[in-house]
């Protein structure tokens, strides 16, 4: 493995990390896997296009950039926070099995996906150059700069997702509740209150993410099944783990840049995938080994 | 007359695939989004085999279905000590890898663009044979020790686990069943089509046989053969479109969830003492 290819898989790890943690989040508080968070990274994709070629006749480059990262970061905390409403609100006040809150989300995600199909009509679109396309040359190695950028946009906002988490009420108040959402209510907390203030975070961070990989891909509505990285990551690095889910993502990245390189494109998904079993066979909690307890 | 039996014969066929999610799901209440890799496998392997190394068809078929058996043990064992959740996120990868290969080993399948040529050896009635078949044994399943043991496993694992059901091995040998049974599922569409291409068979197409679960009532085998005749056969026939078909299925699926939550038939099965019992009310209220 090279050097060059590992400073790549770490620019792809981060896109990962954006998923895998938006995903995580839900998980934590919910303890459900959040398969409507693909459907949503689609959605704001195209919410991303759609304000990138709006202000393009304004703005440009950098700023051009960040407004449509603005711009569907938002769309994707709002979308999340209807999505919430519409598909686990109730379901909550059901105390309904777990099971059905994945069923739920699985339909949430075909649904958004699916509308998506009807008015984009399966058509591809890509996003406006926002900058171009040149390379930074450190010594040896170079890194594109829109890879760099990624790279800076995903650690930051991970960064301040963190410090929300650890430092701020709020986010006191979710980790009150991922750990023990009875007791927390008993103390008084407001359960609603508290969950959509999850999923506008993990819809903003999925708002973000959309955007990243339709500006590495091209946009087309499933696009959102790149979730399936952000499943892995997890798996990887130990559902339930925020952390790992970080440590996870970019190991995942690193390793399908190097299987790309040695075993192609084509069987990069097969040897992730047995990658993926041999790790739930020798290490099933994860990298960051929390146990997640089925709850009685 | 052609076309409604083609159509029937895919809804048979789907309807195999339904009763083997019914058996994953609806009594042990594990996801399953690699079911239609089963079918994949089945219908690959067996036509490769006939039609590249003239094996005879019902040997093709026991080796198909042995096919599925084995990549059933290989993706079960792993998965059935841990959580729930991992079952689904490893068949989901499953499948994938599955689409990844046949899309790969472009000299053996022929790749994206599919294989071809494929001779037709079934018709309606096989697959209507087929289906009875494994709807009677999904039946006697159901009624047998391990059908109630799943159901235990399902609202209660730790409960099941504490009155002694070997709650790993019951979870394999279900899901295995339904492994083999998907696989025999996938045999009889290819020598239906005469044509297989990877794109066929995507998550989507498994998270549709959940979907088709649910919408029946996760308790009622009935209403999975009723929600499978109804969501396939009658679209086929009216001729939705078929992307407004996906959006309305989600919508009534959500509805359920949230509103009934038992799906249409809820706990109901449809047998013999019912209908009496019902006729029984309607002479007496009338």
């Amino acid at each position: 493995m090279t050097i060059q290819q590992l400073i790549n898989g770490i620019s792809l790890g981060s896109v990962y990390a954006l998923i895998a943690v938006g995903f995580a989040l839900i998980f934590n508080i919910l303890k459900f896997s959040n398969f409507s968070h693909g459907g949503l990274m689609s959605v704001t994709a195209y919410i991303g296009y759609i304000a990138a070629i709006v202000l393009m006749n304004y703005i440009d480059s950098l700023p051009l950039f960040m407004a449509t990262l603005v711009a569907a970061a938002l769309g994707g905390g709002l979308l999340a926070l209807v999505v919430e409403r519409v598909a686990f609100r109730r379901l909550r006040s059901n105390n309904s099995p777990v099971i059905y809150y994945f069923i739920s989300s699985i339909t949430m995600g075909i649904l958004l996906e699916n509308i998506l199909t009807i008015f984009a009509s399966s058509n591809f679109y890509s996003y406006p150059p926002f900058l171009p396309a040149a390379v930074i040359n450190f010594g040896k190695f170079t890194i594109a700069i829109p890879d760099l950028l990624m790279l800076f946009f995903s650690t930051s906002s991970l960064g301040i997702l963190l410090f929300v988490l650890h430092k701020t009420k709020i986010g006191l108040a979710i980790r009150t509740m991922s750990f023990d959402i009875n007791t927390a209510k008993l103390m008084g907390m407001d359960p609603n209150a508290v969950v959509a203030a999850t999923f506008f975070a993990s819809g903003v961070l999925g708002g973000i993410s959309g955007v990243f990989l339709g500006i590495n891909y091209t946009l087309y509505p499933q696009l959102g099944q790149m979730i399936v990285k952000g499943f892995v990551a997890s798996v990887i690095g130990g559902l339930g783990s925020i952390t790992g889910a970080l440590i996870g993502a970019v190991l995942l990245g690193v390793l399908e840049i190097f299987l790309i390189g040695s075993v192609g494109a084509g069987w990069a998904p097969v040897f992730v995938f047995i990658i993926m079993l041999v790790f739930l066979l020798l290490r099933p909690r994860g990298i960051a080994g929390v146990v997640v307890q089925e709850k009685a | 007359m052609e076309y409604i039996l083609s159509t029937l014969t895919f809804t048979g066929i789907s309807l195999i695939g339904v009763l083997g999610v019914y058996l994953v799901t609806g009594l042990t209440g594990l996801f399953s989004f690699g079911q239609a890799a089963f079918l994949a496998i089945g219908a690959y392997v067996s036509a490769v085999l006939v039609k590249n190394f003239a094996v005879s068809l019902p040997l093709a078929a026991i080796i198909a279905m042995l096919t599925g058996l084995l990549a059933g043990l290989v993706v079960g064992v792993p998965t059935v000590r841990l959580r729930r959740d991992y079952i689904s996120l490893v068949t989901f990868g499953f499948g994938e890898a599955i689409i990844a290969t046949l899309n790969n080993s472009t000299n053996i399948t022929g790749g994206a663009t599919g294989l071809s040529g494929v001779p037709q050896y079934t018709n309606f009635w096989v697959v209507l044979v087929t289906v009875i078949i494994c709807l009677a044994i999904v039946i006697g399943y159901k009624h047998s020790k391990y059908g109630r043991q799943c159901l235990a496993l399902r609202s209660d694992e730790l409960a099941a686990k504490a009155m002694g059901i070997n709650v790993e091995r019951l979870k394999l040998i279900t899901f295995l069943i339904a492994s083999v049974m998907t696989s025999f599922a996938g045999v009889l569409y290819v020598f239906y089509t005469s044509y297989v291409e990877p794109g066929a068979f995507g998550w989507v197409v498994s998270a549709e046989w959940t979907i088709i679960v649910f919408v029946g009532g996760i308790n009622s085998l009935t209403g999975a053969v009723a929600a499978s005749i109804l969501l396939t056969g009658l679209p086929e026939m009216l001729r939705f479109a078929s992307e407004w078909r996906i959006i309305i299925y989600c919508v009534i699926v959500l509805l359920i969830i949230n509103f009934r939550p038992t799906g249409i038939f809820g706990e109901n099965e449809l047998s013999l003492r019912r209908i009496k019992q019902f006729i029984r009310k309607g002479a007496k209220a009338a």
